[in-house]
């Protein structure tokens, strides 16, 4: 797992695991104080529907009150009534006067209970009615020609015709309103309540019991006995459910969005974080012993500054190091070509010193033979000498001049592969793209360098067929050149030493021209690298920088 | 109350009994005149009607607004007056043979359909008969009345509407009529029923429907017949007009299959209209001569009502009042029914009780019976009888009141 990965799971877990117990802490408590609030609103709506139906029954009993002042202001009514005149006047005045009190149920009774005038139902006249409570207010089960509605009623009572002998006849009132469905759907004003009448008898549901708004009497329509009904208030719990449901949504989206800025920003404070590590890994993973030349500084003074620093100060001991190793492993080299020289010039003038004292034997003991001596040992100095002077021209291409300046490339390579010898069994493929930037290097040092590593790698074809394929790209402020073959590759023995002065996996090969090409490499501030595999073939890579760039090799 | 046990065919004429008398009170200066003092001739009378009036009913009506109007417009062979004596309709004339078991009876000699054509015996007893009578043309102007018995007066039916002499109107509007007053779709509006005489008289039937008729009385309206009795109440302090008591002409009854539960009287008190305890003799109380009983409600046509319920006519005010009176007796309910439902409903004899009105005069008792009473054996008793009552206009047109009721605007 990447520092960036494992910032990010730190991150998250120091946020996000306090940021969701936090909002369900909230949550619950939203709900808890949701929940408590919808009960007090229930409870006060519960209030004013009991002080509704108290209002309704004071109204009820104030119109029953005005009635009576009529009632016992009316002659008309009092001669039917006591006298029994006009029986059509009585038994139409409970209708009349039901329907000018704005009441839907209207009863007069007189002292017996009998209906003397019934306003909802006027032919029930003479009926012996159930006697109402004579206080507060009711519900009774009213009978209609079309059948019974329930009634919310109140009563009062007048006295007619009391007289110093005779106590009069007592008649009551008993006038209401239907409870019907209207009735109780503006009792509860809000849709989420539902107020209901529960009669004796009636099956409830325990859990929907309700509030009791007001408990009454209640006389049914045979007005056989007197219980206990209630008007009862039941609340659905759906709207609560809904407003947790929508309390859970919000709460849901507020914790995803949360969430989710919570984790963009640990993304955002690991990339920052760690990118500067990156950028020291990367820098890091560049530094080889022929590249020191990266550069670490920072003006940071946290501890990545303290480490680009301190990596600035190892690559630089490490710079320094390196020089000191090269320098020791040129004077190791210069050792061992001196003596490599001294052992091939005295190879050389091994034969050159045995023909001289062979000439000088012959020209102090047979001076007669010397001509003849001559011709036959002339040979020999000949290759000697020709062995000596191909040995100089050798060493003197270890060290060729330089002369740098801006160079085309791909010029050069094609240049270079015109003189390729020897390549009629291997296919040259080129993939040389247009502007690429000119690299400052000696042309005629490119070019060796080309014709080497060509030469070579034709060489490892061993007269099979093959590819052998140059190309060049621009890189990461440098231009690549690449040569790769399809010839026999390297084993990693052979590629630790393919670097060496003199090693050599040819017959008559020399050993110097790896050898020469790194050193040209290097000194053109270049980089020379190696991937080789046995029977696959090897690529060379050659990184050319621009000014100022230094060298390496690498495989 | 009556026990119907059994109908037997009217095969005998005498079962069509002449209407018995009415009264009309005050009945000075001839006993079936409203009389509302000095009366004169009147070309353009106004009379309000309290029902719709429907011309695909005519001859035969269905409501008061409608006798009214088709009374008006519609002759039958004779006309029979309050007191029940025998008046000239379309005949002008008929004697009796055979001991009263054939009548013959001479049509006015101007007699024509409003359209001019002449009306002949033959127009009149085309398609028409019922049982116990044949009508035979004896000549152009002669209709002959064939009897099973014979009767002392000439029979009752002569006066039914549904004997009426009325042929087709091209436009399949109102029915041709012989009467004085002709009336087309022309003269018709939703408003107002506007009938002429050749002469230039006009008389005017206005539609009270949804109106107050009270409005009516303060327009100008020569007869509004009501048992409102706020309208009767308000009429009563206007001096121009002055109400008259018309006959008791509608008897209510209580049907079942079985007799109810509770003491049916009283019930006059029920009734918001002007109403009586029903008195008989009753036409229904002598259909002996009509044919055999109805049979019982087939098996399975009639279903036991879920709910002991008493219905009647939704429209009719005093059957509502009676049947809330009985449902307030019997522990029932009561259910008003459309009037095809309603006339369903007592086919079927499917309900507990039913509650309706009757003509207390019927010219054919068994047409009667057999479009009025249930079909099936069942108990009827007589309720109450109710009457209307004329607002007649002071100084205007004579009005008459025939034998069923009636009110005619008198011949000048």
């Amino acid at each position: 797992m990447t520092f960036r990965s494992r910032l990010l799971v730190a991150f998250g877990g120091v946020v996000l695991v306090p940021l969701a117990v936090f909002g369900l802490g909230i949550r619950r408590e939203m709900a808890r104080r949701v929940g408590a609030q919808y009960e007090r609103r229930v409870t006060s709506l519960v209030a004013v529907i009991g002080a509704d139906v108290a209002r309704e029954s004071d109204g009820i009993a104030g119109r029953l009150g005005a009635l009576k002042d009529a009632l016992a202001a009316d002659n008309r009514f009092r001669v039917s009534a006591l006298q029994g005149g006009e029986r059509s006047y009585l038994l139409d005045y409970a209708g009349s006067a039901m329907r000018l009190a704005g009441l839907d149920f209207l009863q007069i009774l007189d002292d017996e209970g009998r209906v003397v005038s019934s306003g909802h139902f006027r032919n029930e006249y003479d009926r012996l009615s159930a006697a109402p409570p004579s206080a507060g207010p009711a519900l009774v089960g009213a009978r209609t020609a079309e059948g019974t509605f329930l009634a919310l009623i109140r009563a009062d009572s007048l006295r007619l015709g009391a007289g110093t002998e005779s106590r009069g006849r007592r008649f009551t009132l008993v006038g209401g309103v239907a409870v019907d469905s209207l009735f109780l759907s503006r009792l509860a004003r809000d849709g989420e309540l539902a107020v209901s009448v529960v009669l004796p008898g009636d099956s409830v549901a325990p859990d929907s019991a309700g509030r009791v708004v007001a408990e009454l009497p209640y006389v049914d329509s045979t007005g056989a006995s007197v219980r206990q009904a209630r008007i009862v208030v039941t609340h659905s719990a759906d709207l609560l459910t809904a407003l947790q449901r929508n309390v859970d949504t919000w709460f849901a989206a507020a914790v995803l969005a949360t969430a989710l800025i919570a984790l963009l920003l640990a993304g955002w404070l690991s990339t920052r974080i760690s990118r500067p590590l990156t950028a020291l890994a990367g820098k890091t993973a560049a530094i080889d012993v022929d590249r020191l030349d990266v550069v670490f500084e920072s003006d940071r003074a946290d501890e990545i500054g303290a480490l680009t620093r301190l990596l600035g100060a190892m690559t630089e001991r490490l710079r320094t190091g390196a020089a000191r190793l090269r320098d020791m492993e040129r004077r190791v080299a210069l050792g061992d070509l001196a003596r490599q020289v001294n052992h091939d010039v005295k190879n050389g003038l091994a034969p050159l010193r045995n023909v001289f004292r062979h000439l000088t034997q012959v020209a102090r003991d047979e001076p007669a033979q010397l001509p003849q001596v001559f011709a036959e040992r002339q040979g020999t100095v000949e290759s000697s000498i020709g062995y000596l002077e191909t040995l100089a021209a050798n060493y003197a291409r270890l060290y060729p001049q330089m002369e740098r300046k801006p160079t085309d490339v791909n010029a050069v390579v094609r240049e270079a592969l015109r003189h390729v010898a020897g390549a009629e069994h291997a296919e040259l493929r080129t993939e040389l793209p247009d502007g690429l930037p000119p690299v400052r290097v000696d042309a005629l040092v490119l070019r060796r360098v080309l014709e080497n590593l060509v030469g070579n790698a034709v060489d490892s074809l061993e007269g099979r067929p093959g590819t052998v394929t140059v190309a060049t790209e621009r890189g990461d402020g440098v231009v690549r050149i690449t040569v790769a073959d399809t010839g026999r590759g390297m084993t990693r023995p052979e590629l630790d030493r393919a670097f060496d002065d003199f090693y050599t996996t040819k017959a008559g090969g020399t050993g110097l021209g790896l050898s020469i090409v790194r050193r040209l490499v290097l000194d053109s501030q270049g980089a020379l690298r190696v991937e080789t595999e046995p029977d696959q073939g090897s690529t060379f890579i050659v990184e050319l920088p621009g000014e100022g760039g230094g060298g390496h090799v690498a495989s | 109350m009556m026990r119907r046990t059994a109908w037997l065919f009217a095969l005998l004429a005498g079962a069509c009994a002449r209407p018995s008398a009415v009264r009309v009170a005050p009945a000075a200066g001839g006993a079936c005149r409203l009389d509302a003092g000095r009366a004169s001739h009147v070309p353009a009378v106004t009379v309000a009607l309290t029902d719709s009036v429907d011309p695909a009913h005519a001859p035969v009506p269905l409501n008061d607004a409608e006798r009214v109007v088709f009374g008006q417009l519609y002759e039958t062979l004779l006309r029979f007056d309050c007191e029940g004596r025998p008046m000239p309709g379309l005949a002008e004339s008929w004697t009796s043979s055979d001991g009263g078991r054939r009548w013959t009876l001479t049509l006015r000699a101007e007699a024509q359909f409003w359209d001019g054509a002449p009306v002949t015996a033959r127009d009149v007893v085309v398609g028409k008969g019922g049982a116990g009578f044949t009508l035979s043309a004896t000549d152009a102007r002669v209709v002959t009345v064939a009897l099973a018995r014979g009767t002392d007066s000439p029979p009752a039916f002569l006066a039914d509407p549904a004997l009426a002499i009325v042929k087709p109107a091209p436009d399949r509007g109102w029915p041709i009529g012989t009467g004085r007053y002709w009336v087309t779709g022309a003269t018709t509006t939703p408003q107002e029923i506007r009938a002429q005489t050749t002469a230039g008289d006009t008389l005017v039937f206005r539609l009270t429907t949804g109106r107050d008729p009270r409005d009516l009385l303060d327009a100008g309206v020569d007869l509004l017949i009501t048992h409102d009795r706020a309208v009767l109440d308000y009429a009563a302090t206007q001096p121009r007009f002055a109400t008259l008591e018309l006959p008791w002409d509608r008897a209510y009854l209580f049907a079942a299959a079985e007799p109810p539960t509770a003491r049916l009287d009283g019930l006059e008190q029920a009734v918001r209209a002007e109403a009586r305890r029903a008195e008989g003799p009753f036409w229904w109380e002598h259909l002996d001569a009509c044919g055999p009983a109805p049979a019982p409600a087939p098996a399975g046509t009639a279903s036991a009502p879920a709910q002991r319920r008493t219905v009647f006519p939704r429209r009719d005010g005093a059957a509502r009042d009676l049947a809330g009176r009985i449902a307030a007796l019997t522990h029932g309910v009561a259910a008003g029914l459309a009037p095809a439902d309603f006339a369903r409903a007592l086919a079927a004899g499917t309900e507990a009780g039913y509650v309706f009105p009757v003509p207390r005069q019927v010219a054919d008792p068994c047409r009667a019976a057999r479009d009025l009473l249930p079909p099936w054996p069942s108990m009827v008793a007589a309720l109450v009888d109710t009457r209307s009552r004329a607002v007649v206009r002071r100084g205007g047109s004579l009005w008459v009141v025939d034998w069923d009721g009636t009110v005619h605007v008198a011949p000048q």
